[in-house]
This record gives structure tokens, sequence and C-alpha cells, in this order.
């Protein structure tokens, strides 16, 4: 999903101590050893077990730290707990998809070189069901869970088992023109599609401009989410609540929620081209003043507030949560990194790995994080912090669209789905399919892929 | 004793071969060599057929399914339009790369002022990565900044936008495949052209022979090897295209190959399909190379 890519990156790995730097490159001989695909279908078992070194040392993967928070945050810790843990961060692709790949191979030869993940809101499912990660909800117990938000907390949760700790969330939000709404003589941005679309022509034909919303309708991640955000807020659902093989997607309220979105294309609101737009598309457009409403992630905000990347000033835009479907409610598809533990690891790193996991997630951490990265905070109390408020305005405007997130169906052959989704919703949204064949299909695939993981 | 004969016959040649310490010694200098071939072309390559008869994943080779992978396979309406996808691409680009590049290595191949420029010049397009010119052509296509969209769109030649449309995409990337390798089968044919010697020519002027005779009769045979090894590699090229589809279209265009990534990469479950794709392609590759050798009478050697 949406790479977060602020600050030079120099800056960041010349940060690293020179033993770090030593360190990563040592195990990153010992991946492309075990990445080697082939060093698995070889039976070269090679690779497995050890690593880390001794006491409480372990290696913490996680994607490139562009704006420095991350390696300041390991350092912290480590200075913290001198002598008794030591964390080591180990860059991965900024790739979501590609750093994915690598840790599932990684995961599958049995590796225990890594003890700790922070991997997106989406793999718990994927990697609880093959034993790769371990189950929290010992150490994570219920009372600790009630300080995070919903949404990211029930990602984590797989058949029962908790098998993550939120770090940082992310939640699609509707941007709009405030000043253009205004002139138009409406004072509060649409609670519902069908308002934002009459708001939308209404004033696309006063302000003469050139679309009416804009979102992500490529054949890709992004486009899932999208199309799901319409499913769930038509009252549809992809797979039953709580269940990772129930497929009960083609409901009439799935056909709604298809249906919508491919309206935004018939009624002349969004361009026949969405359904090649990605997060870069969209954000363009509506940067240029050519869009009235844009779906995107927080981050578009601070875009809005830098002049070189904006036609438009923050003063002109609002953002509020995505209007909610017919006799619906309001949905944000969720983002965001969770923690994970590898099962592979030996145990007192696992150990080592939830002291860094209590560390990271404590309201202290996150916090600083989102002073120096804006990195929306997954516990509750902190969106009360008016510092916080202060250095990521977005939260502020748009508090209910972090609260009512809903995250994509958590099965452990989610790639396999969303691969169909993805190309399925595009299809709706193009005009190749209509909604009504759009689900009937995916209910179909989706089924085929639970029966054939069932046989797996 | 009765098979004596043949026998000694054999040894008599192998004891040729290797009783000549001159050859043993070289024979010894390729073993390294071959062995290399062997551990990391031959044994994969004979490993996935063996793997592409199980119901085999990433970490286990699973149970012996016969040839239901490839049943399955024929099946996935994805490879269908991969497969369909990539035979038009190659056909169409292939023959028109053919086409302009000889008209271009005609050209050049003629004396004039700026000759060694224009050489240089036309190489441009092929010294691109193809990844950077894919993106680059994907924002000619795009529909806001897209210069082609809104020629395109304001000719009206077309309505929709290029990119969500599967034909027009396919078309375009057969444009920009043309555009970006017909240079480097120019560059082959002017080589084949030079090769010809300028006396044949005369001669057939002499004998009073037309343009079109001399084309036809002395310039295409003689260049004919020259052709086959140009076209042949144009074919595999465009056979296993990946990149130009994945970039350009964002995914959304199916090649052989783009499947065989998706299924072996990406799904958890298509691994098995995605590796009798990826046998089929070297099959497929492996039957048309020897079409041309074979088929067509290619020289893969300069003894004869």
């Amino acid at each position: 999903m949406t790479e977060r890519t602020e600050g030079p990156r120099e800056e960041a790995t010349a940060a690293n101590t020179p033993a770090v730097g030593w360190m990563s490159r040592r195990d990153f001989l010992k991946i492309s050893g075990a990445g080697l695909a082939g060093a698995a279908l070889l039976g070269v078992a090679g690779c497995g077990g050890g690593g880390g070194g001794g006491g409480g040392e372990f290696t913490f993967t996680f994607g490139p730290d562009s704006s420095g928070s991350l390696q300041a945050l390991v350092d912290r810790f480590n200075t913290e707990y001198e002598g008794q843990y030591t964390a080591n961060y180990r860059e991965m692709p900024a790739d979501t998809g590609q750093y994915f790949d690598q840790i599932r191979t990684e995961l599958q030869a049995g590796s225990g070189d890594v003890a700790l993940i922070g991997g997106d809101v989406i793999w718990p499912a994927q990697f609880a069901a093959p034993g790769y990660i371990i189950d929290l909800s010992d150490r994570f117990t219920e009372e600790d869970r009630a300080a995070f938000l919903e949404g990211p907390v029930e990602s984590c949760t797989v058949e029962g088992g908790v098998y993550g700790v939120p770090w940082f969330t992310d939640a699609g939000m509707l941007y709009y023109r405030r000043d253009l709404l205004e002139q138009a003589g409406f004072s509060e941005p649409p609670q519902t599609w069908e308002e934002l679309k009459q708001q939308a022509s209404s004033v696309q034909q006063q302000s003469g401009t050139q679309y009416g919303f804009v979102f992500q309708g490529s054949d890709y991640e992004g486009g899932v989410v999208n199309g799901l955000e319409y499913i769930y807020s038509h009252g549809g659902q992809v797979l039953e609540d709580g269940s990772s093989d129930q497929v009960v997607i083609d409901s009439p309220e799935s056909v709604e929620g298809l249906s919508m979105e491919r309206s935004m294309v018939e009624d002349g609101i969004a361009p026949q081209a969405v359904s090649t737009y990605t997060e870069q598309e969209a954000q363009t457009t509506f940067l240029n003043g050519d869009a009235v409403f844009c779906r995107n992630w927080p981050y578009l905000y601070a875009l809005v507030s830098n002049p070189d990347e904006s036609s438009i000033t923050t003063d002109q835009v609002g953002v509020a949560p995505l209007p909610a479907g017919e006799g619906g409610e309001s949905v944000s598809g969720l983002g965001g990194w969770n923690f994970y533990i590898n099962a592979a690891a030996d145990p007192e790193a696992q150990d080592a790995a939830y002291e860094f996991i209590r560390f990271a997630s404590s309201e202290e951490q996150q916090k600083q994080r989102a002073l120096d990265g804006s990195f929306l905070p997954t516990l509750q109390s902190l969106y009360e912090d008016q510092e916080v408020l202060d250095a990521v305005p977005v939260i502020a405007l748009a508090p209910e669209a972090l609260q009512n997130t809903r995250s994509r169906p958590r099965s452990p052959y989610y790639s396999d789905m969303s691969l169909r989704m993805a190309s399925q919703f595009n299809a709706s949204l193009n005009g190749d399919a209509t909604p009504e064949t759009a689900v009937q299909t995916l209910q179909e695939e989706l089924t085929e892929i639970v029966e054939q993981g069932q046989q797996a | 004793m009765t098979t004596a004969p043949t026998e000694r016959k054999k040894r008599g040649a192998l004891r040729e071969e290797f009783g000549n310490p001159e050859r043993r010694t070289a024979y010894y200098m390729i073993l390294p060599a071959l062995f290399i071939i062997l551990v990391v072309a031959f044994y994969p390559i004979a490993y996935s057929f063996y793997l592409s008869f199980f119901q085999a994943n990433v970490n286990n080779v699973g149970n012996f399914v016969g040839l239901q992978n490839y049943v399955s396979m024929f099946q996935n309406s994805e490879f269908l339009d991969g497969l369909r996808n990539t035979v038009i691409f190659t056909g169409v680009s292939v023959f028109f790369e053919f086409m302009i590049g000889l008209t271009i290595a005609l050209a050049i191949n003629r004396a004039f002022r700026g000759r060694g420029l224009v050489r240089a010049a036309i190489l441009v397009p092929w010294a691109f990565p193809t990844v950077i010119s894919a993106v680059m052509w994907r924002l000619m296509f795009q529909d806001q900044v897209g210069i082609i969209q809104y020629v395109a769109s304001a000719l009206n030649i077309i309505s929709q936008p290029i990119l969500s449309d599967q034909t027009l995409l396919l078309i375009g990337a057969i444009m920009v495949d043309t555009w970006k390798t017909t240079p480097f089968m120019a560059l082959l044919l002017l080589a084949g052209l030079q090769t010809i010697p300028g006396d044949v020519y005369e001669a057939a002027k002499v004998d009073g022979a037309s343009v079109m005779q001399r084309f036809f009769r002395i310039t295409l045979p003689l260049l004919k090897p020259a052709i086959l090894v140009a076209v042949l590699f144009r074919t595999l090229d465009a056979y296993r295209i990946y990149d130009l589809f994945w970039a350009m279209s964002n995914r959304e265009l199916e090649s052989l190959s783009t499947f065989v990534y998706k299924a072996v990469r990406i799904s958890q479950l298509n691994f098995p399909i995605g590796n009798a794709a990826s046998v089929f392609i070297f099959l497929t590759a492996f039957l048309l190379a020897l079409f041309f050798i074979k088929g067509l009478g290619m020289q893969t050697s300069t003894e004869e």
C-alpha cells in the first residue's frame, strides 16, 4: 500500500553505528542464502536456527526508515536496556509486496534469524495459519488491548488468537475542497455517497472543476481497499464475521456497493480513467485543483501544506470520514503496521523482541514517532494529546475515520484473494463486468481458493 | 570377441580423442565449464520439469498429480489471456520490427554524409532500460498529462482512456516495443548487408538486372543468415516479454511471463500451475528456436 518517503534516506543509514552496519551486512548475506528460493527447493535446510547472537540480542525487520525516526527509536531502546537487550534493525524493501515475499520465503525456510517483524496489517492470517508467528494473547492481554484502537487490534486477531501488537495505523479519508463547497452553498461535507455525488456535480457545474471525485481504482491492492470500502459501507462483507472460510460476498449489499463505485464513472463524477488510478494519480489531480473530492490516506494532508507539491492550500481543504452507503455506515479501509514475533526464533530472542514491542508501542514512544515522522498512533489516549494533534493535524480533522476502520478479509490465502478482488473490482469499475457478475464471479473464485487452501 | 571390430573401433576413436595429450588438456579445461552449466542451467530446468507433475509449493514437493497442472493451466482464463497476448504481441511486433528495421538498414547501408551520426542516433531508444521507457510511455498514455491520449482524443480516434482498455494497451505495447527494438533489428541486418560484396551487384547490373531483381535475387538470399539470427533473437525476446507489460500497464496486461510471476511469487496456491507455465514457456521457446535452426536452415556455426 502507500509508502511514506520523507527526508533523505542517506542520513538514516549514515546514523547507523559501524557495528550495526556490519551486522546488517552479515545478516544480508545470510538472507541471500535463505532467500534463494532454490535453497528451500533443493532441500538445503541450512541457515535455520541460531542467529541473532547470544543473550538478548535480536534482529528486527522493517521497510526503509526514510524519516530516520525508526533508527532513533531503536537507539532509544538499546540505550534504555543496555547490557540486557540489543535490537538490530534490518532494512527491507520499500515495496510492501516485495517485503512480504522476502520475509515469507525466509519464514518458509524455517529461519530464526529474525525475531521481530514489523509488518503490514494484512499479514497475520497468512503467517499465523502455517505457524510462522506466535500467538501473543498471553502477553498482550485483553486489558492491554483495550487501550488500543479497535480496528488495528482486530487486524491481529486470527481464529481467536492475537498474533500481533498494533504499532501505527492508516485509514482511508475523504479530502474535500472546503472553499468550493462553501461557494456552492454546502456547509458540511457529504454524509452519504449519494450526497457526495450531488455536491460534486453541483460544484462542478458552478466552478468548472474538471472532476468531481477521484480515488484509487486500478487493478492492485489499493483498488481492493477502495472497492471494499464501498461494499462495507453498504453493509456487505467478503468473509462471514470472525470466519476465514465462509465466503459471503455475493449479496445485494455488495452489489449496491460496487454499483455505487461504478456510478461515479457513469454519472460523470469521476473520470473514466479512475480505473487506472493509484494513490499517485489521485493525489496529483487533487493537488492540481482538478477535483472536488479525493479519497486518500492521511499522508496527503502533509502534501497539501507544502506549496512545492500543491497548488491548493490547507485553507481550501477539509478532511472528513468517508461517506456512508444507503442504510450503511461510514467505513475506512484499514492500513498500518503491526509487530509480529517469528515462531522459529529462539525463546530468548522472542522475549527480548516482546520487550521491544512493549517499549515501542508505549504511549511515550508512539508519541515520539508521531512527532518525528507523523506516524498515526494506535493508542486511543494519544488522540486527545494536544501535542500530537498539533503535529499531525489530520488526526484532529477526521478522528472518526480512524475509529471506524475495517480490515481486509483475514484469510490465510489473502494474496490469492487480493489478486481476484483487484481484478474483479477493476472490471466492474471499468464497465467490463456488471457489479452483479463481479460479485458472483468473486463468490465462486474465493470459494475455490478456500477449498484449494483446505486441500493444500 | 565377436563384437570386437566395432568395439575396437569405438575404443580407437576414444583413444584418439583422449590419447592425444593436447586434446586431453582441452577436455580437462572445458570440464569445469560443463559442470557449471550442468549445475546452474540443466539441473534447475530438469527439476522444474519434475516438479510440474506434482502438487508442489515452495516448501515441499507434494503429491504426484500427473498432467493435472497442465490441464488446469489450460483452463485458467488468465493463462489463456497471457498466451493470446504474448502470441499476438510477438507476431505483430516482430513483423513490424523486421519490415522497418530492414528499410532502415538498407537506407543507412548507403554512403552519405553524417552516416556515422545517424547510425548512433537510431540506437537511442534501444539503449534505454525497458522499465524506464515503459514508465515514460505510460505517462504519455495517461489521461491527465499524456500527450498521446490528448492527441488521440482531440482527433476523435478514441474516446476511452488508453490505459483502461486491454486492446489499446496491447496495441500500445506493440508500438512501444517496435519503437524500442527496431534499431537492434536494423543494426543486425546492417551488419549482414555489409558482408555482401559489392561486385555481385556490379555483375548483376552488367547483366541488366532491375533494382527489384537485385533486391529479391541477391540481397535477400545473401542476407538470409543475418535475417534468421535477427528474427530469432527478437522472437524469443518478445515471447518472454515481462518488463514492458508489467511497468507500462501497471500489471493489467497479462503475458506468459507475468502470469508465471503472479502464480509463483504472489499467489500462495498457484505455484504448481505457474511452474507448469514456466515449463510450457521453455518448451515452446525451444521449439521455436528448433524451427528456425532446422526448419529454416539457420547456420549455428561457421564450420561448413
